[in-house]
């Protein structure tokens, strides 16, 4: 299992681009690898992660991320 | 439409609450990119879940994440109890074994330790929970799934 910190480069990136896509495609995903960005943006998980496994492959470690203007925190408990 | 019945009983303090059987796995896209690549797949892991309307998104052991080798494509904050925890996002498959549920493919599970945890290593989440119809019936002790 990939450490936490793997995504460093890919969320750099994607901090480039918070405002502008927060706007535009708010809640859609992005697939990002180093700082190749795969074209689009999709509107399910299942869809981002299927576009992200047929432009990088299962195992160059691919970031999918939900485009929020500020970062959700999780509750389970 | 499936429906499953999960005991459950409240009156009792050592009850961890209502618990059913799933088997979480890869999703069907990257077990054929695995497969396409000639790699390894481990097997499916069964065990126990927690039906947790606290939780608002399903939650994996990252002992388990790391056994079954579930994808990991991102980060995440969950607060557990006041505190902050950076925990691994992973694609993957929840099936619920012993039922006719319907399995959901291909959704972000979270990874945390679940520390002194004896009774599960799962929390299903309200992602899971919305698309189901979960009626808590205190008195006839039981839990009812539709979806």
């Amino acid at each position: 299992m990939a450490p936490i910190g793997q995504f460093s480069a890919e969320l750099k990136v994607f901090e480039q681009h918070r405002q502008e896509w927060s706007s535009s495609h708010p809640g859609d995903f992005v697939v990002i690898l180093g700082d190749e960005i795969a074209e689009g943006f999709f509107s399910s998980y299942a869809d981002a992660l299927k576009a992200g496994l047929r432009r990088f492959g299962v195992q160059s470690g691919f970031l999918v991320k939900q485009v929020w203007v500020t970062e959700p925190v999780y509750c389970i408990s | 439409m499936g429906r499953f019945l999960l005991p459950w009983d409240p009156s009792d303090p050592n009850d961890p609450g209502p618990l059913m059987d799933v088997v979480v796995m890869n999703s069907g896209d990257v077990l054929e990119a695995w497969r396409a690549n000639g790699l390894e797949r481990p097997d499916p892991i069964p065990m126990k879940a927690l039906i947790d309307t606290g939780a608002s998104v399903t939650v994996i052991s990252k002992t388990f994440a790391k056994h079954c080798k579930l994808l990991q494509t991102g980060e995440s904050e969950v607060r557990a109890l006041g505190a902050q925890h950076r925990c691994g996002e992973h694609a993957g498959t929840i099936r619920f074994a012993g039922s006719n549920l319907r399995p959901v493919e291909a959704i972000r599970i979270r990874s945390v330790d679940f520390i002194r945890e004896p009774h599960f290593a799962c929390l299903i989440g309200r992602d899971i929970l919305r698309n189901w119809s979960v009626t808590f019936e205190g008195r006839l002790k039981r839990v009812t799934i539709l979806d």
